[in-house]
């Protein structure tokens, strides 16, 4: 009794910020309540849902927002591996370099992507003003729906990488030094030692920047909100800014909850079959 | 890979069968201090030195410049009549058990043991054969499906052993591979390791702080202070023979009695040389004294200062105990360079 007590705080707290809101969200999502209903609630039961089932666009985003994902974390963990790796060597400035490192995380998401959407202007952002003065036609990067997609990639890769090498280097700075000299004394070359101890040993670091940068990237919001806003015609949306679209321009409430929810349970399911892909590897080895 | 009609590698198969090593001034500074001060030392085949001193002396830097994991300020490593000094370390042929078995924590017994022959390309029935064989030799079996996290000090301590010997190396190091086990295992062990390898034909090099390990399984004693080297010999000779006042009071437990004289040098007497005698010799009172059994540490006191005296167990202690000791048993040094007369 007393332990449940010690622990309401906490339970209070994760009741009030997150199990509150879901079970708001699951009620408003049977709901209408949009500009049709003069922004009343009128209970619809799972028409809503039947509506998300059917929905291009939804899953159109669902499958945009995890190849995002896929991708950007993906380079994210072998750009992170390098770098940390490389703030691991001893070198003049070792220091510096990592203080400056970490600058892109430090950066507000949406002061990034403002700058990035100026790096990436067309015809007046730095990479079209260097393509123009070496007398070739400038690109529409964000105009353009294939290179907007690697534009928000890129972006993200630049703003997180940062996140992910420091993780790497906590874990790298646990490997014991004397693994490699030994590694080294059999035989092995240090490319080698990077497969053959650095990568196993780090895999406990490796599992937690997967699933917090996974968590995160299926989440984006801000960076395509401001980079893009979604387009061009919804090819960099993401679920998140399809809720938002939902509720702040189509003022269709009751879908944005609707949405919220869908993609609550898919990050969900995601996040599932990767515990169990972790329980099984870590039984395996 | 061998091909032995060539006459040169079948000369070079000869050597590596028994190899010698050979160290001429070894240097190694650390920010303009020496840490290493000019070692010169040679190892035959299939002998065990023992490398000597008290911690920070340099012994295991030694190992390190020779093994080539720290770099080489100057002088020259000569492994088996070639000059290796600017070799990588993979390529000395130079196994080392680190003081921390340095075992690979994700793999077990035998993926630990077979992966250096893995990177050596070692053909798979080979391997098995040779993984087979030490884990016997070692009696590691039983253990060989184990991470090290499951396996006991002793038991990861042959698993580095056997990972070294697997590397079938012209020259083992040891660095402290008991100092992480408790002292009755330490002593069970020194025999077999002592078996090891006085066996192989290469030769071994065994850093310890321990005297009693250094004198239990190594041929000859190196004693280290301060990067140099002190005195290189048999046990015995360290002991009946130290070339200096450290060497003296670093061999041999209980310390050896040291007392100045005017004439600015010290007289060594070892505490098992002093005896009793009924008149003459120095006039001792006893301050304390540990009971062994068989025989017992006395701590006393006489007008040249205080002395240690191993004696019989049953020694009577009275009032007007005078000891003695014959002149032959006693050590002369230079009370100001420490050196021998």
């Amino acid at each position: 009794m007393s332990g449940l007590l010690l622990m309401a705080p906490a339970l209070l707290l994760l009741l009030a910020v997150f199990v509150w809101p879901l079970l708001d969200y699951a009620w408003l999502s049977l709901q209408a309540q949009s500009v049709f209903t003069g922004l009343e609630q009128v209970p619809v039961g799972t028409l809503n849902w039947q509506r998300l089932l059917a929905d291009g666009r939804f899953w159109q985003d669902a499958w945009q927002t995890l190849r995002f994902a896929v991708v950007s974390v993906a380079l994210e963990l072998v750009a992170g591996l390098a770098i940390a790796l490389l703030l691991h060597q001893r070198w003049r400035g070792r220091g510096v370099a990592r203080s400056l490192a970490l600058l892109p995380w430090a950066l507000p998401t949406t002061v990034m992507a403002l700058g990035w959407r100026w790096i990436f202007n067309d015809p007046y952002g730095p990479i079209n003003g260097l393509l123009q003065l070496l007398g070739l036609a400038t690109v529409p990067f964000l105009a353009a729906p294939e290179l907007a997609w690697l534009a928000t990639v890129v972006a993200d890769v630049w703003k997180t990488t940062p996140f992910v090498a420091l993780l790497l280097l906590a874990g790298l700075q646990m490997i014991p030094h004397d693994l490699y000299e030994a590694f080294a004394l059999e035989g092995g070359t240090p490319w080698q030692g990077l497969w053959r101890i650095t990568v196993p040993l780090l895999r406990p670091y490796i599992f937690i920047v997967l699933l917090f940068r996974l968590a995160q990237a299926l989440g984006v919001f801000d960076l395509i909100a401001v980079l893009t806003g979604g387009g061009p015609a919804s090819s960099t949306e993401s679920l998140a800014v399809y809720a938002y679209l939902n509720a702040m321009r189509f003022l269709d409430f009751g879908y944005s909850a609707t949405v919220m929810l869908g993609m609550f349970l898919l990050l969900l399911a995601g996040a599932a079959a990767l515990l169990l892909w972790r329980r099984h590897t870590e039984v395996r080895a | 890979m061998t091909n032995t009609s060539d006459p040169a590698t079948a000369t070079a198969k000869e050597h590596t069968t028994a190899t010698s090593l050979r160290l001429e001034g070894l240097c190694r500074r650390i920010g303009g201090r020496p840490i290493l001060d000019g070692i010169t030392l040679e190892v035959a085949a299939g002998e065990c030195l023992a490398l000597l001193g008290p911690s920070g002396c340099g012994k295991s830097t030694v190992l390190r410049v020779i093994a080539g994991l720290d770099p080489c300020d100057g002088g020259r490593i000569v492994l088996d009549g070639r000059d290796i000094t600017e070799q990588k370390p993979a390529r000395r042929r130079v196994a080392m058990v680190f003081q921390s078995y340095a075992l690979y924590p994700h793999l077990s017994v035998e993926r630990n043991l077979s992966l250096g022959m893995e990177l050596r390309g070692v053909a798979p029935e080979q391997r098995e054969r040779e993984l087979a064989a030490v884990l016997e030799l070692l009696q590691l079996s039983a253990l060989r499906r184990r991470r090290p996290a499951e396996l006991s000090g002793g038991q990861r301590q042959r698993v580095a052993l056997a990972r070294a010997l697997l590397r079938k190396p012209q020259l083992m190091l040891l660095d402290e591979p008991m100092s992480n086990l408790d002292a009755q295992l330490r002593e069970e062990l020194r025999p077999q390791l002592r078996a090891i390898l006085c066996g192989g034909r290469a030769p071994a090099i065994y850093v310890t702080h321990d005297q009693q390990e250094a004198m239990g399984i190594a041929d000859r004693i190196a004693v280290l202070e301060d990067g140099r080297l002190q005195q290189c010999g048999t046990p015995q000779e360290l002991y009946h023979h130290p070339a200096n006042l450290f060497v003296a009071g670093f061999i041999g437990r209980p310390q050896i009695n040291l007392l100045p004289r005017a004439d600015g040098t010290v007289v060594g007497i070892r505490p098992e040389h002093l005896k009793a005698v009924s008149s003459g010799g120095l006039p001792v009172r006893v301050l304390n004294r540990e009971w062994h059994g068989a025989s017992q540490l006395l701590l006393l006191e006489s007008e040249q200062g205080p002395l240690r005296w191993t004696c019989d167990g049953n020694q009577a202690l009275g009032d007007g105990l005078r000891l003695d000791w014959e002149r032959r048993h006693e050590h002369r040094f230079q009370q100001a360079s420490g050196e021998r007369c």
